[in-house]
């Protein structure tokens, strides 16, 4: 024993023993937490509500005469004659601006196309002589199922565009060695009396990792 | 030894002290390293729920025989049965010759919905939770090109917005994919339809091949991946949309299990504008040659780092 080792005084003692005793009360606390974090459940990352299903469907959201038809949907509107009289075709009513007014049997039409409502007029594509037909600018006379035809008879180059499935949408098989493909109409995108494209709600924006699960995404703007 | 008034100091009493107090030490050290090591370990426990002996010594998908292949594939089925109460059809669909598949993107028209982003996560089986998307939609103002200054965090009521125009992002199928140069394992490459793929179960996570994309195309699965049961796909492919597990990478794959069945991708048959378009290059009569024969301005995603991305972007008019 050497002699210049100062015993420890009583204090000190205290002192050491209170550390060791809360050195160990840590030991035991984390020993206690890793144990809970061992048989505890992993913290479950936030439940993300599942997408509408409107935005997986590949349907178009308009339906054109042949749909209708094929779905065995009401086709009233279609039936012209119902309402008109053979032989008496009906005259174009304008106001003074020389804006076409529409009946209110017609008052589901939108009218607007082409800049400056130029492609309003009516007979530019029904047929004045047989209203239940179209009269395309070449002279053809074409029935409900052929709208397509008839926007091509104006609009060739995108018409062109279309049948090789560069404009519009074509789906089902690429390799057509495999399958058939579909390709959509112009009027299952354009509606022909006002054909541009209206705008939507978009589907919703990705979720950062550490996002909240409900609530809207902050905006970056 | 004479007898010591109680308080005072006692050498032999101290160490006896001492070594009680060492032992005392020593056992809630090893109590301490024993429970931090068995947490170490604990996440080996969730891996009980996926992985098999099989899957864990499975071999790289380059050196499976048709034999092991099949057995592999019905391996997975099983397991996928297991998990999600769904029988899957799992193959393992191979590039077909004379075909290099190109998209292309008309910027003129997209508007912005985001369907292809979510066609996309219910085609492939992504992860709703945490959440992974191969699609970024991002808004740029008319005029810029700058993606870095991009949004894709838009909640705009209604799109398109004036003024402004949008760009999807996914793999760009490079021709000369970084990615693929810095994987370490050959967990991912390039096959000869020009699909970059991945080895699912060669990956080992290290995530160069992220930071070595410059189009921020490739996920990491920092969690299980949680996809519901009522939506699981059962349509899967071996290099393609099978489900993932936590810690690899995955990325678009151009709907390998679509695409090489003959049909067209997920994002493709669900835009409602019919911006996106796909298709084989090495036949004229396809879509794609006739746009890029046909069309003008187009835009691959920073040229400039040589890249040669299989994806085209353009304007029309
Ligand atoms: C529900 C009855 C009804 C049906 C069905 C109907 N119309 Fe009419 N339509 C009217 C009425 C009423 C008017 C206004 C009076 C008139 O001019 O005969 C009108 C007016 C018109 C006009 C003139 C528009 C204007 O600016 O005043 C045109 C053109 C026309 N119809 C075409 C058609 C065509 C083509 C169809 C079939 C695809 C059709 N209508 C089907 C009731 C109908
Ligand atoms: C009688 C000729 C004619 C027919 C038939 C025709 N269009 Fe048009 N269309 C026009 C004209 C003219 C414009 C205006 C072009 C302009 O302003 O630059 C136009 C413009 C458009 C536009 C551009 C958007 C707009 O409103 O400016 C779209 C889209 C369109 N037509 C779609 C169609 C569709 C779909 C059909 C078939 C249902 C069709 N068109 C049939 C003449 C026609
Ligand atoms: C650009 C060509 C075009 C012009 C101009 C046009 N229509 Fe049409 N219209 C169509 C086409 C194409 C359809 C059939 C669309 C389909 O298949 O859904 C149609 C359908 C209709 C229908 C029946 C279905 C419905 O949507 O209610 C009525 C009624 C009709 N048009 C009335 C009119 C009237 C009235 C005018 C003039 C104010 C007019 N159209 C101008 C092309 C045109
Ligand atoms: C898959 C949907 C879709 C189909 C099918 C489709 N279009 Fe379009 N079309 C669009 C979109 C989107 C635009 C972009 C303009 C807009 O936002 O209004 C457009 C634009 C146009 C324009 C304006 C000029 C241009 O190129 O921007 C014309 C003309 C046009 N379409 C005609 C047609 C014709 C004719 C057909 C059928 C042969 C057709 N479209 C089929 C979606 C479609």
């Amino acid at each position: 024993m050497d002699s210049d080792i100062q015993p420890p005084t009583r204090a000190g003692r205290i002192q050491t023993n209170w550390i060791l005793a809360a050195v160990s009360a840590t030991f035991l606390v984390m020993a206690g937490l890793f144990v809970a974090n061992l048989w505890g459940r992993t913290a479950a990352t936030p439940k993300v509500p599942l997408v509408d299903v409107q935005f997986l469907d590949p349907a178009p959201w308009r339906q054109t005469y042949t749909d209708l038809a094929k779905a065995k949907e009401d086709l009233s509107d279609f039936d012209c004659y119902g309402c008109h009289e053979k032989k008496k075709p009906p005259v174009i009513e304008y106001d003074e601006k020389h804006n076409i007014v529409l009946p209110k049997e017609h008052s589901n039409l939108k009218l607007g196309h082409g800049s400056h409502n130029r492609n309003n007029v009516c007979y530019n594509c029904h047929n004045e002589q047989n209203l239940v037909t179209f009269q395309a600018r070449d002279g053809r006379e074409l029935k409900f199922q052929d709208s397509t035809a008839l926007c091509g008879s104006c609009h060739g180059p995108t018409y062109r565009d279309w049948e090789a499935g560069v404009h519009g949408r074509t789906s089902g098989y690429w390799d057509r060695s495999r399958g058939e493909l579909q390709r959509l109409n112009c009027a299952n995108c354009h509606d022909p009396h006002s054909p541009r494209i209206p705008t939507r709600a978009p589907a919703p924006p990705p979720r950062g990792l550490h996002e909240p699960a409900t609530g809207p995404t902050p905006t970056a703007h | 030894m004479a007898a010591l008034p109680p308080d005072s100091f006692h050498p032999d009493k101290t160490s006896d002290r001492a070594m009680t107090r060492r032992t005392f030490l020593r056992s809630t050290a090893a109590l301490s390293g024993l429970t931090a090591l068995a947490a170490s370990l604990s996440p080996l426990r969730e891996l009980g729920d996926f992985t098999s002996t099989e899957e864990f010594l499975q071999k790289y998908y380059k050196e499976l025989n048709p034999d092991e292949m099949a057995k592999v594939l019905k391996r997975i089925e099983r397991d996928v049965e297991r998990q999600y109460g769904i029988r899957p059809h799992v193959r393992d669909l191979k590039p077909m010759d004379g075909v290099e598949f190109v998209y292309c993107l008309n910027l003129t028209r997209c508007i912005g919905c985001r369907k292809c982003v979510h066609a996309c996560v219910a085609e492939n089986n992504l992860s709703r939770s945490p959440e992974i998307q191969y699609i970024r939609v991002l808004k740029l103002p008319h005029g810029s090109l700058d993606v870095e200054k991009a949004d894709h965090n838009y909640t705009t009521k209604q799109v398109p917005e004036k003024g402004f125009f949008y760009m999807p992002v996914q793999c760009q199928q490079c021709k000369n994919p970084p990615c693929v140069k810095v994987c370490p394992v050959n967990a991912t490459w390039q096959e000869s339809d020009g699909i970059t793929v991945i080895d699912y179960d060669w990956c080992i996570g290290c995530r160069y091949c992220e930071a070595a994309c410059p189009y921020w195309a490739r996920r990491f699965n920092f969690a299980k991946p949680e996809v519901p049961k009522e939506r699981v796909n059962p349509n899967m492919s071996y290099l393609g949309n099978r489900p993932r597990k936590q810690g690899v990478m995955e990325k678009c794959h151009f709907c390998i299990q679509r695409t090489r069945a003959g049909r067209y991708p997920a994002c493709l048959e669900v835009c409602p504008v019919g911006a996106r378009k796909f298709g084989n290059i090495l036949d004229p009569e396809s879509e794609v040659s006739y746009i890029l024969r046909e069309k003008r301005v187009f835009i691959q995603l920073k040229e400039e780092m040589g890249t040669s991305p299989r994806f085209f972007y353009y304007f029309e008019k």
